[in-house]
């Protein structure tokens, strides 16, 4: 190769070389730009109240989070995720058979969680609940635990 | 007089109708009409042979456009605004109710009408060479009127609009290796929310339509730029016997047959270049068939768009959009049902998340886009396409009973229920 063409040829791939690179950084500056930076979501923990809030037997549903808070007499507290793991829909707590259905496409969970029916592909998370210092319980979605988890009051 | 014969005049340059040049320019020297070929033949006006179906797209989504339009003018997309003004769309806005069914139905019938010309131009083999790569533009413009609906679903903020894009974003999550993000991305969070409504909102007046008015653009250009429409079965000319040729024989040369010019007419030419057009020609004798577009197309195209406006406004008169009540994401209805045309997703989806809701569905789109390269069979005639008639046949059944399905015996709990059973109260 000669000098004359090696000029072109370097030229050209230097060229092509910038403008792929301008390309791609464009491209994923743009890409990051749409994802944001801050999710102005609720909060994953968050205190829910006092423990005398939350009666015995069936489960409290907190609406914003998503969660049912259930309390037993001889074990204390636990929290599960009202988050089907299949599609995301809202499972429903049937106080007759003590199980959680979905209303989407019919995934049914047990008691703790784990899935007996349906096309959901895991158990609902468990979360962690804890006491805060100001004696209210708080859960940090963050913190999945075992369905054999509870806390004690 | 003179100024306003002369302003006339700088408008509309063209002949008198009355003359064939000024039938021709009035195709070729105005833009909107310029799409048109100057002379159609019969054959490809003839209803059985496309049943309109292409210009009745067109149409729909014209409709859509200005109705659309419309609706921005009294739609703010947040969550606290949003169902707020869809129901001053219902209740207090005049025709607002109308203008909302007209879209709907518009969309419904876009959705319709897209698939109906898919199958169209399957069964005529209008996709087999030279018209490949508008088969692909086609189906591209299928998955972008699918976008469409499906951003626009979410915009009312109801119960349904809630559910079925939560429903349908989760779908997209299971994709492999970027499935989270992509949701993330779409969602502009992890839930559909503020964020999320906003988007769709952005996909749904400005991103998507421009798309599709860019590839609509693409797609009518190389309608004409490959020949014209495909000719109809019944007028195809019998297909050339091959020859055999021994090797090492001196080739034939073909003789170019010339044809005199006809005084008669006035041929504009671009410009002399060697080789053959990529795209179909048609003979002199042809032509014989050919009409001048201005009044034959024209009269059939307006009646065409007369009869989907007419159609869509008698539609809207009697059925409304449905509007539920406000998105509520503690509570999933039951059963949750996304848009019909994604019901038989969903019943995939209800089997297997991954499979059905991912990885049947990338099949089945890539299947679609390399139709017309990997049929290599020449053939447009029906007997000769056994193989491929009877795989789309089959691929059009599955998905019209996943939707039936869907559609009508799904009950609360995704439970098979058939239609005439009433389930009465349900289990919440």
């Amino acid at each position: 190769m000669d000098r004359r063409s090696f000029m072109k040829w370097s030229w050209g791939v230097g060229g092509l070389t910038a403008l792929i690179a301008a390309v791609g950084v464009s491209l994923g500056a743009v890409l990051r730009f749409l994802m944001p930076s801050v999710f102005y979501e609720p909060p994953q923990a968050f205190k829910i109240g006092n423990p005398g809030d939350f009666p015995f037997g069936p489960p409290t549903f907190l609406v914003e989070e998503k969660i049912f808070v259930f309390r037993d007499r001889e074990k204390g507290f636990s929290a599960a995720s009202a988050v089907c793991t299949h599609l995301g829909c809202t499972v429903n707590h049937f106080a007759s058979d003590q199980k959680f259905h979905c209303p989407c496409h019919g995934s049914v969970f047990a008691a703790d969680g784990s899935v007996q029916h349906g096309p959901a592909p895991r158990a609902l998370d468990w979360f962690e609940v804890t006491q805060a210092r100001d004696g209210q319980l708080r859960i940090d979605k963050n913190k999945v635990v075992p369905p054999s988890y509870r806390l004690m009051v | 007089m003179n100024l306003l014969q002369e302003i006339y005049q700088s408008i509309v340059r063209r002949d008198p109708l009355s003359t064939d040049k000024g039938k021709s320019e009035l195709v070729f020297l105005n833009v909107w009409l310029h799409i048109h070929p100057a002379k159609v033949k019969r054959e490809h006006m003839k209803f059985t042979h496309t049943f309109y179906l292409g210009f009745i797209t067109l149409f729909l989504f014209l409709i859509l456009i200005t109705t659309g339009v419309a609706l921005m003018c009294y739609y703010r997309p947040y969550p606290a605004a949003a169902y707020q003004d869809m129901k001053d769309l219902q209740f207090v806005v005049f025709m607002g109710p109308f203008l909302r069914a007209m879209h709907r139905w518009s969309a419904h019938g876009m959705v319709v009408c897209v698939f109906l010309h898919m199958c169209r131009v399957f069964y005529t083999g209008s996709y087999k060479k030279p018209r490949q790569f508008n088969w692909v533009v086609g189906v591209v413009l299928l998955l972008l009127t699918l976008g469409l609906s499906f951003t626009g679903y979410l915009l009312p903020w109801d119960q349904l609009a809630y559910w079925a894009i939560t429903v349908g974003t989760n779908i997209g999550g299971y994709a492999p290796l970027v499935g989270g993000q992509l949701r993330e991305l779409l969602l502009g969070g992890h839930t559909v929310g503020e964020a999320a409504l906003l988007r769709f909102y952005v996909l749904h007046v400005a991103v998507l339509p421009s798309a599709v008015i860019l590839l609509t653009m693409v797609h009518l250009w190389r309608v004409r730029k490959d020949g014209g429409l495909s000719r109809p079965l019944s007028k195809l000319k019998p297909e050339p016997q091959q020859k055999l040729v021994t090797i090492g024989a001196v080739p034939e040369i073909v003789q170019l047959k010339t044809q005199p010019a006809l005084s008669s007419k006035t041929y504009g030419l671009m410009e002399v270049v060697t080789g053959k057009p990529i795209f179909e020609t048609i003979s002199p004798e042809e032509e014989d068939d050919a009409v001048f577009s201005y009044p034959f197309a024209f009269v059939r195209e307006a009646l065409a768009l007369m009869a989907t406006v007419t159609g869509i406004m008698t539609i809207s008169l009697f059925f409304h959009a449905p509007l539920e009540e406000l998105a509520n994401p503690a509570k999933t209805p039951n059963p949750a049902k996304a848009p019909w045309y994604f019901l038989g997703l969903q019943e995939l989806v209800s089997h297997s998340a991954l499979l059905g809701g991912v990885v049947a569905p990338a099949v089945m789109v890539l299947a679609l886009l390399v139709i017309p390269y990997i049929d290599r069979n020449p053939s447009r005639q029906l007997k000769a396409r056994k193989w491929a008639l009877g795989l789309f046949a089959a691929f059009v059944a599955v998905n019209l009973i996943l939707i039936v399905v869907g559609t009508f015996f799904r009950g609360p709990g995704w439970a098979m229920v058939p239609p005439w059973v009433h389930v009465v109260g349900g289990t919440e």
